[in-house]
């Protein structure tokens, strides 16, 4: 049980930019934190810093309020599954399980109850007595959590420990420690780049570009309102349509001009728009699922556009369409819905679902 | 078709490999093969410098009389304590500087360098320099301890400081041989188990017993074999310092076989203790190379 809190962090390797450039997080006790981003945005980094296995440049991370700053990892009693596993390869399964539990002296059936407990939850019952090289990668990465849960630490930190796995081995270990986390209350932070981990394991995700934190949330928060436009285009797949227009005065309505096509901004926009921005540029956004194929009794936008390509998936159909414009969007159809390449379809825009972001400053214009 | 084409092929790559090698291997012989079969020879004869041919067959009578011999178990006791001490003191130390050096990032290769030196070293001129060192009078060790108001030693010519004067010598000659070799291993060690072992709760010294040591123990035992080894043979330092005196005392088994030869001149009874001590050596040499197959 732990809170952990990070105030102006920043990590340097050698002369490089910053690795993780002052950030501020507060993660709740027994909460699930995803934190999300692009390789190399510094993730394993702020991971390692929590863990104690990398310095900490500037700023101070507390753990249930108390700096742990200098202190030594063994002292921290936090779990870390690594993104490469890191067994102990001279030990069977049992002693790397036991491994942390012998460092601190529990007694030895609790030892072995501990251990069986956990290897139960885990189904790798039958692996205790082999070694991690006579492991597959999957049973390898179960044995990892197992070191983990065995050890009942304050907090779990996980580095990607699904992304070697295969497709569905990785959905069951999904709900696996969901249920995990459930059943403990454990704090985890939980590193991925997978958006599918990321919208359905956490309570909150935190997106992470280059260093920083883009944004906190919870994971349907964060894709209904994205603060930026990295975010907009980086969660969910496929992500956010972000297209460039400018913005026309006719008359009374706010009119906006987009690859070809013009829209009706919906007021309460108009009036965000009018607060905050002077400019006659703007990227909108839309979300490929608020694309359809009717018009819903004309309430939304009509949009003339060429078949680019179709990528039936099975559960649904991802329609990837040229504007008049020439821009390229992408929209989710019906999975029984199909068009030959290259004809011409009339798409369906919910207008009243879409984002605006001011392209200087990339964030997002809220409406109101 | 194809396959006997290939074969040809091959058998002329072959053919070429052997008469590239022909020259080396007609050398190897020469000078390995030749003289090993001639000394497994001689050893059933009655062969003496005073009489050198090959005679008198006397069959297994030259190793019968190597096991009579009366200084042999002295010189072999001597041989033992000398291989073990200096092999183990050499491992203590050269695992020491190989740890330290592990964590060392900078200057590297001028630690290297310096580790190396004494290795590069003839051990004969290494046996010629420390002789000059330790000279009683006119050495420069006596001279820097009379600085420090101790009584000169007799660092050659004491039974008991001579012994343990030869073993310093050698480990001071061989020592970087371990350390090199430790660092390789240590160097090619996985960062990972480490750092799940300091997030596990394991001091620095846990992680060495725990992790380090099991992780190195194919190093070491190679490391260990390899010094076993080379020094049972160790022939020149003892040669050039003390000729295996004074009386028994750095008598080791090398040397003691050269006497049995060029001073006994019973060329026989000297190349059967050579093969006995081949064999010794042998016997370590596969169980090394098991070993380190077995490791694949
Ligand atoms: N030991 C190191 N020395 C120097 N630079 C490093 C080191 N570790 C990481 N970096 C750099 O820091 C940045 C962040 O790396 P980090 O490993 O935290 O990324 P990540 O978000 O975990 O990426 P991935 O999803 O690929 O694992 C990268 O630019 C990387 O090159
Ligand atoms: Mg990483």
């Amino acid at each position: 049980m732990s809170e952990i809190t990070l105030r102006n962090v920043s990590k340097i390797y050698g002369s490089d930019d910053a690795a993780v450039n002052n950030i501020n997080l507060d993660i709740k006790d027994g909460e699930f934190m995803v934190l999300l981003g692009p390789s190399g945005c510094g993730k394993s980094t702020t991971l390692r810093m929590i863990a104690g296995l990398e310095s900490i440049t500037a700023g101070d991370i507390f753990i249930d309020g108390k700096l742990i700053n200098d202190i030594d990892p063994a002292e921290r009693d936090l779990a870390i599954v690594f993104q490469n596993y890191a067994l102990y390869p001279h030990m069977n399964v049992a002693a790397n399980l036991a491994f942390g539990l012998k460092l601190r002296k529990v007694p030895k059936d609790q030892i072995e109850s501990r251990i069986l407990k956990t290897a139960n939850t885990l189904g790798i019952s039958e692996l205790l007595t082999r070694r991690p090289r006579e492991l597959s990668g999957g049973q390898q990465q179960r044995v990892a959590l197992g070191r983990a849960m065995v050890r009942e630490p304050v907090a779990f930190l996980f580095d990607e420990p699904l992304s070697n796995l295969d497709a569905k081995l990785r959905a069951t270990m999904r709900t696996e420690l969901v249920k995990l986390h459930n059943d403990l209350g454990t704090t985890i932070i939980h590193v991925t780049h997978d958006q599918v981990e990321a919208m359905t394991m956490g309570d909150r995700i935190c997106i992470m570009r280059k260093g920083i934190i883009e944004q906190v949330g919870k994971p349907l928060e964060v894709y209904r309102n994205p603060a930026n436009i990295f975010v907009a285009g980086f969660l969910a797949s496929p992500p956010m349509n972000l297209i460039e227009g400018s913005f026309e005065q006719e008359g009374d309505s706010l009119k906006i001009e987009v690859s070809g096509i013009t829209l009706t901004i919906p007021a309460h926009f108009a009036n965000a728009y009018g607060n905050v921005h002077s400019r006659k540029d703007v990227i909108l956004g839309i979300r490929p699922e608020d694309i359809y194929t009717d018009s819903n009794d004309g309430r939304y936008t009509c949009m003339e556009t060429q078949v680019v390509a179709v990528e039936a998936l099975g559960p649904e159909t991802i329609m990837v369409v040229k504007l008049p414009g020439g821009k390229e969007i992408s929209a989710r159809l019906d999975r029984s819905f199909r068009a030959p390449i290259g004809s011409a379809l009339k798409l369906y825009a919910d207008i009243e679902r879409m984002h605006l972001f001011d392209p200087e400053t990339e964030k997002a214009i809220v409406a109101r | 078709m194809n396959t006997r084409a290939a074969s040809g092929l091959e058998r002329g790559d072959r053919r070429f490999g052997l008469m590239l090698t022909a020259p080396g291997l007609a050398v190897l012989f020469l000078v390995i093969i030749f003289p090993l079969l001639f000394a497994l020879i001689t050893s059933f004869f009655d062969y003496t410098l005073i009489n050198p041919n090959h005679d008198t067959f006397v069959g297994l009578d030259n190793y019968q009389e190597v096991l009579d011999e009366e200084y042999i178990l002295t010189s072999l006791w001597v041989t033992l304590k000398f291989v073990l001490a200096s092999v183990m003191i050499e491992f203590a130390i050269g695992f020491s500087v190989a740890l330290a050096l592990n964590s060392v990032t900078r200057f590297k290769n001028f630690y290297y360098l310096i580790l190396l030196a004494p290795l590069l070293i003839n051990p004969v001129v290494v046996g010629l320099l420390w002789r000059m060192i330790l000279h009683t009078e006119l050495g420069i060790a006596n001279y820097a301890i009379s600085l420090m108001n101790i009584d000169p030693v007799n660092w050659l010519g004491n039974a008991n400081a001579a012994f343990w004067t030869v073993v310093m010598v050698d480990i001071w000659h061989q020592f970087s041989f371990m350390a090199i070799l430790l660092l390789a291993g240590l160097a090619s060690l996985p960062r990972e188990p480490y750092e799940a072992a300091r997030v596990d709760g394991a001091s620095s010294f846990s992680c060495f017993i725990h992790i380090t040591l099991p992780l190195m123990r194919p190093v070491i035992i190679v490391a260990l074999l390899l010094r076993f080894v080379f020094a049972i043979k160790t022939f020149d330092i003892v040669f050039i310092m003390t000729k295996g005196g004074p009386g028994t005392a750095t008598d080791i088994i090398s040397y003691f076989i050269y006497r049995a030869a060029f001073f006994g001149l019973d060329i026989g009874r000297a190349s059967a203790m050579s093969i006995a001590l081949l064999l010794i050596v042998l016997a370590l040499t596969i169980y090394l190379y098991r070993y380190m197959t077995s490791l694949r």
